[in-house]
């Protein structure tokens, strides 16, 4: 059965909900545990590289999706692309509506 | 599902990052500045050259720092002179020492050995050889 538009949109949002959900909950499961027990202390070396890790993670995301997403861009709207054989409506001058 | 379905989901994906960096950043900071009650004051003074360290009981060190394992600590940082850093990269802990200023750091070693510290901030001609060394021994 072949994906349409539609649904491969829904999956890439689902996806995302998914992630961003497990950013959030993975960190406050283990500082929920770390919170537990008498006499126990945070270890700060600990926490602040895990932190630092998590940062890390978050800005190569962010930079592989920017980046991603412009090298996609500059591929699909070049002169030579298929897609793009025929003039579109807005070049040809036709009335758009 | 409108034309522009997937930019709106490009930046909420986006914007969904940054607010999570936020927060985490923000909670881990307010976690690592709450100090434990029961932590020992260390009163930590920094001068050209060394290194001068109080213990709650009123014995002073110079160029060293004997801990226990397991006991938690808060270190009030000032300088007498110029700005230094105390530094301890082993455990993570870099607060600056200002004149006329008490920081503070804290931390617990879980770990008994010897650790460096040193200063690390500028302060001058022999600032690279301004280092002490940290003792952490068994709490028996």
């Amino acid at each position: 059965m072949k994906t349409t538009r539609k649904q491969s949109m829904k999956s890439v949002m689902v996806l995302t909900a998914v992630t961003l959900s497990a950013l959030l909950v993975i960190p406050l499961v283990n500082l929920a545990d770390a919170a537990t027990g008498e006499k126990e202390y945070i270890k700060v070396r600990n926490e602040v590289w895990n932190l630092f890790f998590r940062m890390t993670t978050a800005a190569f995301v962010v930079g592989a999706v920017v980046s991603g997403t412009i090298i996609w861009l500059v591929w699909r709207f070049r002169e030579s692309h298929p897609k793009n054989k025929n003039p579109t409506r807005w070049e040809t001058g036709e009335e758009v509506h | 599902m409108g034309h522009d379905t997937a930019e709106w989901v490009y930046v909420g994906v986006i914007c969904g990052i940054l607010a999570w960096v936020g927060v985490d950043s923000w909670y881990i900071e307010k976690l690592v500045d709450d100090v434990p009650k029961d932590a020992e004051v260390i009163k930590v003074t920094a001068q050209q050259w060394f290194w001068t360290f109080e213990h709650q009981d009123g014995t002073k060190e110079v160029g060293q720092l004997h801990l226990k394992k397991g006991q938690p600590y808060k270190f009030e940082i000032t300088s007498k002179d110029v700005n230094h850093a105390f530094n301890m990269p082993d455990w993570v802990i870099m607060q600056d020492a200002v004149p006329g200023r008490i920081n503070k750091a804290w931390f617990v070693p879980d770990q008994v050995g010897e650790f460096p510290i040193q200063c690390r901030e500028y302060c001058g001609l022999l600032h690279y050889n301004m280092r002490g060394t940290l003792y952490i021994e068994d709490n028996k």
